[in-house]
């Protein structure tokens, strides 16, 4: 097939566009990934100027490191635990909000103002908070109940940085399910009143089917997310106390950069990566969804 | 299509100048330690604005490195953005040495007869040889002593000092108290922290070891568990406490806070506590002895990487910090003991009232250095976590680990 | 309709509620940085200091490189703000507007690699940048974002849906196709750019994993990194601390205060567009 000289020109202007972005995602990302495999067949330390291959030894080694198999676990936890409560919390607020209430725009920003914030703020400040001295156990007190401290005691840290999480991505996801009510036709709810569906029923029957595909999107990006929280564990427990709080990319980032066990870091990323797909896999399987 | 062409040009020519133009600063000397307290940071700088004095023309900067110290410098090194000098703690100088990374000393200390390496306290230069080569000089060291809060002993009517275990925990019991009778202990006898740094004098003083003479792992060992289970003995028993259980940062500040009457610190705790409690009434004592004397000492070197391009500079920094002159100038207050048995003497330290106590330590004092990487390392830190946060059995959690611990043994490691 | 307004209340309570749980927290630290007692963990805690002072706040310039890391952060931020907006425009242009062999595969490809875990491309990204000396460089720290994926595909989902006759008039006139990109396009697409603008100026404001593994000197440091540095450190100075997290978050609050609009709108047709 001949191009003609119109078309001629737009492949030459469209590559010219295109070129610095995708020079860009070679190096950076495309590269990278074939990479990633290249270097977990090896024993990568970068003090060591000798990189030794070692086939698939850093797998093996993988899933008989117990901290490894302990960080699997934390990470299924935390998603497991993350996830469902974020999504329903942010439909229930932003089922709210969709009411004619005076007043949206400014809770909308208060329960905004967690996610734009950064990671490490909030993650200092509840630090702070979760402290034998804190605030939690302040409030805790006022009703008579003697709290403990959350960060340090191996039962709790890692339900402590889970509620932190809720905390900063359901204001975040409840401004895409208000988006998606928004569009929902408001004929639809008047006909529910006219056949006597009380505001439970309407959510139920109305809003939740009608944003599925929104259910969607945010619970593949709540997945994405929790699989590989990172900054919190950094901020507030280092992995500890006694591994509880060791997620997937802690021990990544640990191996990686603290043990410089590079090849055996890039592996138990790897190992991460076909997690996340499986997951979503499942999700894309299990939960019907239009978005597809 | 030219104005396409030249927008996009001239923001890519843009981009790649950015690149292009960054060289890393490597022209002049870095010198890094870690961060410490204000009143230690004070005095270093004064030893350097001594060398400066003496060195004009020698241009170096100081950059101290927040954070994850020892984390931070590995990433410099594996980076070739190292430091030229820094600061090297014993405990990790075994991993550093085995990666062949530093630079051995000792062409200058052997061409240098004024550099006298014999007055150097022999532990302290031996944490940081291997393969018969010195990888650092060490600038100070600092053994655990025991802190004790004189009002408070006062208050409680004891008049004896603890010399053994089992006065240890008898006055801790004394000193545990609960002032206003909620059920709840305000104030303990003293505080454990779960390290294996704090645990290895009982260790020693039990005559154990974390790895045996021999090279094997001791941590196993009837002398080591026992050890262990004494010190974790005191926080079962409740007459020690935890800085976690505080809220305080460290051991020093809830010793300051009077939430303990007792605490096992080094020099350190010293300058802390005149900042920040400076009414504080404490004396300091030898530890009590187990079944022989024994402390931890910890040492610090100045050590330059293989790849750093100013090394004849930096062994000038380095001979002047180690020097007589310029070791007395950072030691003589007191914040670390000096390195150089000469020093010592000229601080007067063996006769201080304070400080003799600190000398004495370094008698029987050993460094705390083991042939594992520091993945090992951490394994037995979270055995400690498990031991104090959730009540695991000592022993129990110590077999656990043993056989994971062995996998991260050095390579080449020399069996001593 | 009595039922009604007993929902109504509910609702409003649950809100305020909520606006303490979501806000509290921040309050509660703005609090602590104006407290004048270093001591912060005295128990019961004051919800407010007896004390009230600047000094914090202060502080925070002249006993930490908080101007440095300012420095830093801004720099990072503005170029990679502007990159983002400049190429993900560009390159959203060519794939809605333009034809050419390979746009469908590469656009696809483009949009597999959001499928990519990033801690996938942590290890390789920075044995690249090893080997290219950028570790504890500028470049190094900007170069893996200076345009994303999501803001590319934001702007094709954009420009195609503007009407047609807009180009095709000026293509007549023998414009030239940046000049329609840049006379037509931009100046109509300010809501898109916008949302762009203010995602990019938060993630790369808020990043941490990245800066914390390719900065070694404090020098280097961005806002976050050395804060996070600071919380490590032998004696945490918390009011100090707060302080200095209330002043990182401030520029992020100040820009959503007032964008509020556009920022919804890129959430919303990202949500909707997938």
């Amino acid at each position: 097939m001949k191009l003609t000289k119109k078309q001629k020109e737009q492949t030459k202007t469209a590559y010219l566009f295109i070129c610095f972005p995708l020079l860009l995602f070679m190096v950076f990302t495309f590269f990278p990934i074939l990479f990633a495999f290249v270097i977990s067949f090896y024993d990568w330390n970068l003090l060591i100027p000798d990189k030794v291959f070692v086939g698939l030894s850093n797998y093996t080694e993988l899933f008989n490191d117990k901290v490894f198999l302990i960080s699997i676990k934390n990470t299924l936890m935390y998603t497991i635990g993350v996830v469902p409560i974020q999504t329903l919390l942010a439909l229930i607020l932003a089922f709210i909000m969709n009411q004619k209430l005076r007043g949206r725009a400014f809770f909308r920003l208060a329960f905004y103002i967690p996610a734009v914030t950064s990671s490490v703020v909030t993650s200092i400040i509840f630090v702070w908070i979760y402290s034998k001295p804190g605030l939690l156990n302040y409030l805790l007190s006022l009703i008579g109940v003697q709290g403990e401290d959350w960060l340090t005691n191996p039962n709790t840290a890692l339900f402590a940085i889970m509620a932190l999480n809720i905390w900063t991505t359901s204001g975040y996801f409840m401004i895409s399910f208000l988006a998606g009510l928004q569009s929902i036709p408001q004929s639809l709810y008047e006909a529910a009143k006219i056949d006597g569906a009380n505001q439970w029923q309407q959510f139920w029957n109305i809003t939740v089917p009608m944003v599925r595909p929104i259910t969607y999107f945010v619970v593949v990006l709540g997945l994405i997310g929790c699989f590989q929280v990172f900054d919190q564990i950094y901020v507030m427990s280092s992995g500890g106390p006694v591994n509880s709080t060791t997620t997937m990319s802690y021990f990544t980032y640990n191996n990686s950069f603290k043990f410089f066990r590079l090849g055996y870091g890039a592996a138990s990323a790897i190992v991460l990566a076909f997690i996340i797909f499986g997951a979503t896999w499942l999700q894309k399987k299990y939960v019907p969804s239009e978005a597809y | 299509m030219n104005a396409n062409l030249k927008t996009i040009a001239t923001l890519l020519f843009f981009l790649f100048s950015l690149i292009a133009c960054n060289t890393r600063k490597d022209k002049v000397m870095r010198l890094s330690s870690w961060v410490s307290s204000p009143s230690e940071t004070e005095i270093f700088k004064q030893t350097l604005d001594n060398f400066r004095e003496k060195n004009p023309d020698l241009e170096f900067d100081f950059e101290p490195i927040p954070g994850n110290y020892s984390e931070k410098l590995q990433l410099m090194l594996g980076t070739k953005t190292a430091p030229d000098l820094f600061f090297l703690k014993g405990m990790t100088a075994p991993s550093y040495m085995s990666f062949k990374i530093l630079n051995p000393l000792d062409e200058w200390i052997d061409t240098n007869p004024a550099f006298d390496k014999n007055d150097f306290f022999p532990f302290a230069m031996e944490a940081f040889q291997r393969d018969g080569q010195q990888y650092g000089i060490p600038k100070d060291f600092n053994p655990y002593v025991l802190f004790y809060n004189k009002k408070l002993f006062r208050e409680a009517n004891i008049d004896t000092i603890p010399t053994n275990w089992a006065e240890l925990e008898q006055i801790a019991t004394q000193l545990t108290i609960d002032k206003n009778n909620d059920g709840k202990t305000d104030q303990f006898g003293f505080i454990v922290e779960p390290s294996v740094e704090m645990v290895m004098p009982f260790v020693y003083q039990n005559e154990g070891y974390f790895q045996n003479p021999d090279g094997s792992l001791g941590i196993t060992d009837d002398a080591f568990i026992e050890a262990l289970e004494f010190y974790h003995g005191m926080y079962e028993d409740g007459i020690a406490t935890m800085a976690q259980d505080q809220g305080v940062a460290w051991n020093g500040d809830a010793f300051g806070r009077e939430a303990t009457a007792m605490a096992i610190s080094g020099g350190w705790l010293i300058p802390f506590l005149k900042d920040n409690y400076p009414d504080l009434e404490y004396g300091i004592i030898p530890l009590p002895s187990g079944k022989k004397r024994a402390t931890v000492a910890f040492t610090t070197s100045y050590s330059m990487p293989k790849a750093s391009k100013h090394k004849e500079d930096a062994w000038t920094l380095l001979e002047y910090l180690v020097s007589k002159e310029g070791m007395k100038n950072w030691t003589e207050s007191g914040v670390a003991m000096p390195s150089r048995r000469s020093v010592a003497e000229l601080n007067g330290f063996y006769e201080h009232p304070t400080f003799k106590v600190f000398m004495e330590s370094a008698e029987y004092a050993k460094p705390f250095q083991v042939q594992y990487s520091e993945r090992g390392f951490e394994e037995v830190v979270v055995a400690f976590q498990a031991i104090f946060y959730t009540g695991k059995e000592p022993r129990e959690a110590m077999e656990d680990i043993a056989e994971q611990i062995k996998k991260y043994s050095l390579v080449g490691a020399k069996k001593k | 309709m009595k039922n009604l307004k007993l929902q109504k209340v509910l609702f409003y309570a649950l809100l305020i509620f909520m606006t303490f749980i979501y806000l509290g927290p921040f309050l509660f630290s703005l609090s602590i940085s104006f407290n004048a007692e270093q001591d912060v963990f005295s128990w019961p805690i004051k919800l407010l200091p007896d004390e009230w002072t600047l000094d914090n706040y202060r502080r925070v310039w002249s006993d930490l490189p908080f101007g440095q890391w300012l420095f830093n952060s801004v720099l990072i931020t503005v170029i990679q703000t502007i990159t983002n907006v400049f190429f993900a425009s560009l390159a959203g242009f060519a794939f809605a507007r333009l034809d050419f062999p390979g746009k469908n595969i590469l656009f696809a490809l483009l949009l597999g690699s959001l499928m990519i875990p990033g801690i996938v491309l942590l290890v390789p990204k920075f044995i690249i940048f090893n080997e290219l000396n950028m570790i504890n460089t500028y470049p190094g720290l900007m170069i893996p974002t200076l345009v994303t994926v999501v803001n590319i595909f934001l702007m094709k989902q954009f420009f195609e849906t503007i009407p047609k006759d807009l180009e095709e008039a000026a293509l007549i006139d023998g414009c030239s196709y940046f000049r329609i990109f840049w006379q037509i396009f931009l100046p109509v697409s300010k809501p898109a750019l916008a949302a762009v603008a203010i995602y990019t100026f938060q993630g790369s404001w808020n990043e941490f994993m990245w800066p914390v593994i390719v900065t070694t000197t404090r020098d280097m440091f961005t806002l976050p990194v050395g804060m996070a540095f600071l919380k490590n450190e032998f004696s945490v100075q918390w009011p100090l601390l707060m302080a200095g997290t209330i002043l990182i978050s401030l520029p992020t609050l100040a820009i959503f205060a007032f964008f509020q609009k556009y920022f919804v709108q890129g959430v919303a047709s990202a949500g909707l567009k997938e």
